[in-house]
């Protein structure tokens, strides 16, 4: 690393100076130290260096900046908070990173049509804050809320506890104001208005990982807090039973706000962590189950759960007798990942999708894996929609361990993909899973979506080589999985 | 692009291929030949065959949607889905279920009442509207306010492209953001982009109750509508539906001919009640309250979604039936149907209307003379485009798609659409200037 005024050493290039011109010169980072951080997002297994980091302002900034280092044929990548877990935000290595955290203001705030417009670096959890005194909220929910922005959270199409019953950010998106990979600005859902003719560039936009364009305006619905919430958390001894309410809960008819799941490993390390609520150590799993709504709805759904959960041989079931034990509940299960920390040097987290009626032979063949690669895997999971997040417990020091992670959560993937899932949930590809796109999708539906990507990228220079498998390498993963038996 | 077919049995024509008796049908989107498919081999067959041929093929089903854009009376052939129907899966115990395309809504539900599951998506003319054509046009209903549109339930399809090569988007579990969300560039394309030949949906348990309670106001208390409306979104309650309807619907539904606004619960009873208690302690003095429960309520949406035109009904041949389907913010809807009655006094055309205050969609159905529609589709499109919205003309005879645009103006990001119509669809056989811009 390099201090003090031999920092001053390394003189910037003609490219940083013009892009220094455009956004200002204390806008753009160029030298290796200032860059490290940026090497990678929250997947920190694969990392690359990026020629530079641009602070862009506004929406024209980024489309000068855009229009300039295509003219170089420079790539580039828009970068959020980084927290993201698949390696969309880390460069390959040389592309220019453009971060939108500074456009970070609420434009637009019209609660009678029930829609907000924010620039894309706004932090999600400000956007329910800001408007929760006026008994109002943002639906998406992902445990990183305090951190992420809306405008990865668009990108990555972001899911969180509570997208069963209210969806995911898709679902909440009405318009967007996007910079083209040619430095171009398009407006798609214009004023938030609903199905505007023409095909939906909105849909497909939200989700694509930031490889169509740049999004530099939102346009979200907010919706109107419920009238009332109850919250109930279940301690089960066979992980079975847990998985048997689940079904038993939405067979009733119930749509739970939110519907999770942990097994011992992950409260082992939830209560090791910042937010300990005294969970026994000893249960297989707990269930953190959440009904929303009309107040008078709600006694009649919760008995009924209490009732699904005592048929099923609960040890124990509780309801959150008020605000404060709630909101503690809900720290504890949001900490997930981060606790992991705590009992493990490193963890890779995985994103699965299984249907929900498959969780109990799924984690059974998720507890073989773990077996077999002799590392501990904990499972937090949206049990209510089927989104499983295997962690892989591991130690980077210790040669080959990285690498047998890495397997395990592609097997993980795989036996999600074999019973009808699919290998993400709401992490996305990223760099991490491209080659695992070849579990659910054949060459031509690959070919068919590499070719939308041309229509707004024809160069893959805007988050170049993300998402979609490289066709070398595939061959490798299929001969991986076949010699493993998977 | 074009992956080359080893089999060559793909260009000869396919057997089911037959001429079409049914010529010059008044709202055109028709073709010279006619092929009912059973199967999702005959619909790749006969793509196949009428790509390598360079045939141009309008795709049909349960034929609601005929109305529905196309500036081509006759394609050379007539693809029909009408008869690929079916459920192909339904799981139970994950709330999901694949059908195929020719599936009627009615069917769909008939199909899950029993679980006690329902696909929560009320477009109009369930028994002759089918999934896939609904899911094509993007239709929707007043329950949308809760429950969303298309793009919401489909999480899963199996494409058809149009040289016959069978492509799947999404999957079939509720969660899932592997690749592109393709799902959502079939939703609505109007068949230009591919033939569906399933859809993987997500479903919902049947509400335990619902409620219909229905506001009728005064004529001249508009604004006490909008002041409610208001009141009631900021409030606890979670309707279903916040539809408005003109006189003339209203009369319709209920014998009043004064505007009304129906609001609807579907939850637990206790919750329903609870929320109907709400509107009776808030009803604005301008406005009389009618409450139907359970049977009679779905009584009342079962004659509702046959309201309007859905195939050729034409009256006779001067008069001439529409319909539209206008965007605007939610608010908005209001006075967008006073704005349609207003014009239609004026001009001296019959309309008929209702929309959703909650979501922005609103329908406007239309008789009256050709000339006399034209200036009405005019001058309503100045005024709801004054607030950003659009109007899109949803039933049309062929004649008068000619002369008045039933998309609007292309949108500024056109180039885009175009680009992705030329990858999907190189030829442009499919569904020839039947959407936006032409495409
Ligand atoms: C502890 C932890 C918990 C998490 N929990 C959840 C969870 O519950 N649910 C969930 O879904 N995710 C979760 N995530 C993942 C992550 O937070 C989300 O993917 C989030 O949306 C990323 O937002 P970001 O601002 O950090 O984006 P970044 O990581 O900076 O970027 C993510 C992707 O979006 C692109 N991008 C960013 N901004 C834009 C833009 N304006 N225009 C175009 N592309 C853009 C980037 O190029 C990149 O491909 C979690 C992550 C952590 C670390």
């Amino acid at each position: 690393m390099l201090f003090g005024k031999d920092r001053k050493a390394t003189k910037p290039d003609a490219i940083i100076q013009q892009l220094m011109r455009i956004v200002g010169q204390k806008e753009v980072l160029y030298l290796q130290e200032d860059l490290i951080s940026y090497e990678c997002d929250g997947y920190t297994m694969s990392k690359g260096m990026p020629k530079a980091v641009v602070f862009v302002n506004n929406t024209k900034q980024v489309s000068d900046v855009v229009k300039y280092l295509n003219k170089q044929g420079i790539p580039y990548i828009a970068r959020g908070a980084g927290t993201g877990l698949s390696g969309g935000a880390t460069p390959l290595g040389g592309e220019v990173l453009i971060s939108l955290v500074r456009m970070k203001k609420m434009l637009h705030l019209d609660l009678e049509n029930r829609k907000a417009v924010v620039e894309p670096g706004y932090i999600n959890l400000k956007l329910t804050q800001s408007i929760s005194d006026k008994g109002y909220y943002y639906a998406p929910d992902p445990s990183s809320q305090y951190a992420c922005t809306i405008g990865g959270n668009v990108a990555e199409n972001s899911g969180g506890a509570h997208c069963l019953k209210y969806g995911v950010t898709t679902n909440h998106i009405l318009g967007l104001e996007v910079v083209l990979p040619t430095g171009e600005i398009i407006e798609l859902g214009e004023d938030g208005v609903p199905d505007r003719p023409g095909y939906d560039l909105l849909g497909l936009l939200t989700g694509s990982e930031g490889t169509l364009g740049i999004v530099t305006k939102i346009t979200v619905k907010v919706l109107k807090n419920p009238e009332a919430k109850k919250t109930v958390l279940a301690y089960f001894d066979d992980i079975a039973d847990a998985s048997q309410a689940v079904s038993e809960i939405i067979a009733a008819g119930i749509i739970p706000a939110a519907l999770e799941m942990m097994d011992q490993i992950a409260i082992e390390g939830v209560e090791s962590a910042a937010y300990p609520v005294g969970h026994p150590r000893d249960i297989a799993a707990f269930l953190l189950i959440e009904v929303d709504g009309v107040a008078a709805g709600i006694e009649d759904q919760i008995d009924e759960i209490l009732t699904v959960c005592k048929d099923n041989q609960v040890r124990e079931v509780k309801v959150a007798r008020d605000e404060a034990e709630r909101g503690l509940w809900w720290a504890n299960r949001k900490m997930g990942f981060g606790a992991m920390g705590a009992i493990s040097p490193d963890y890779l987290v995985q994103d699965g999708v299984i249907p929900r009626t498959r969780l109990p032979e799924v984690l059974t063949k998720i507890a073989e894996i773990s077996k077999k690669y002799d590392l501990r895997i904990a499972n937090i999971f949206h049990a209510g929609d089927g989104n499983l997040h295997p962690l892989i417990l591991f130690d980077a020091r210790i040669p080959g361990q990285s690498e047998r992670a890495s397997s395990a959560g592609s097997a993980c993937l795989k036996v999600c993909a074999d019973v009808g899932g699919s290998i993400t949930g709401e992490h996305g590809v990223g760099i991490e899973k491209s080659d695992e796109m070849r579990f659910i999708f054949h060459d031509d539906e690959i070919e068919a979506q590499t070719k939308i990507r041309a229509v707004f990228n024809p160069d893959d220079r805007l988050n170049p080589g993300k998402l979609f498998p490289q066709p070398g390498r595939c061959v490798e993963v299929k001969q991986e999985m076949s010699k493993e038996g998977l | 692009m074009v992956s080359s077919h080893q089999d060559t049995d793909l260009c000869t024509e396919p057997e089911v291929l037959r001429t079409n008796n049914e010529l010059g049908h008044p709202l055109g989107n028709g073709g010279e030949e006619f092929v009912d498919c059973y199967s999702e081999a005959d619909i790749s067959k006969t793509l196949a065959y009428a790509y390598e041929t360079n045939r141009t093929v309008n795709i049909i089903s349960g034929g609601t949607k005929r109305g529905y854009g196309g500036q081509i009376e006759q394609a050379d052939i007539l693809l029909s889905l009408k008869h690929y129907k079916g459920i192909v899966e339904h799981s139970v115990g994950d709330l999901t279920m694949t059908v195929r395309p020719g599936t009627t809504i009615k069917e769909i539900t008939d199909e899950l009442s029993p679980f006690g599951q329902c696909l929560a998506l009320d477009p109009p003319w369930p028994e002759q509207a089918t999934i896939g054509g609904v899911i094509a046009a993007n239709d929707s209903g007043p329950k949308r306010l809760l429950y969303g549109s298309a793009r919401d339930f489909v999480i899963g399809t199996r494409i058809v492209y149009a040289d016959g090569r069978i492509i799947r988007t999404g999957g079939k579990v509720v969660k899932n953001v592997a690749g592109y969300d393709m799902n959502k560039l079939f939703i609505g394309s109007m068949g230009t982009l591919g033939v569906i030949s399933e859809i993987t949906l997500k479903l919902r348990p049947i509400p335990k109750y619902e409620g219909v309670s229905i506001l009728h106001f005064q004529n001249g208390q508009e604004m006490a509508i909008r002041k409610f409306a208001v009141h009631l979104l900021d409030s606890m309650l979670e309707p279903v539906c916040l539809e408005v309807l003109t006189p003339s619907v209203a009369k319709k539904m209920t014998g009043k001919n004064q505007y009304a606004l129906v609001i609807a619960f579907e939850d637990r009873e206790r919750a329903v009640r609870e929320q109907e208690k709400w509107i009776q302690e808030h009803i604005p003095k301008e406005a009389v309250l009618t409450i139907f429960h359970q049977h009679e309520a779905s009584e009342w949406w079962g004659q509702f979604y046959h309201l309007g035109a859905s195939r050729c009904n034409t009256t006779d041949d001067v008069k001439i039936q529409a319909a539209l389907k206008i965007g605007s913010n939610n608010l908005d809807v209001l006075d967008n149907l006073q704005i349609a009655c207003q014009l239609a006094d004026d001009i001296g055309v019959y309309v008929e209307g209702h929309g959703g205050v909650g979501h922005g969609i609103t329908k406007i159905f239309m008789e009256g003379f050709p000339e006399a529609f034209i200036s009405f589709v005019e001058l309503l499109r100045k005024k709801v485009e004054e607030r950003h919205g659009y109007v899109l003309c949803t039933h049309l005879p062929f004649v008068l798609r000619q002369k008045i645009s039933v998309w609007g103006d292309k949108p500024e990001h056109f180039f885009l659409l175009d680009g992705i119509k030329q990858v999907n669809d190189p030829k442009r056989i499919l569904n020839r200037k039947r959407y936006v811009g032409g495409l």
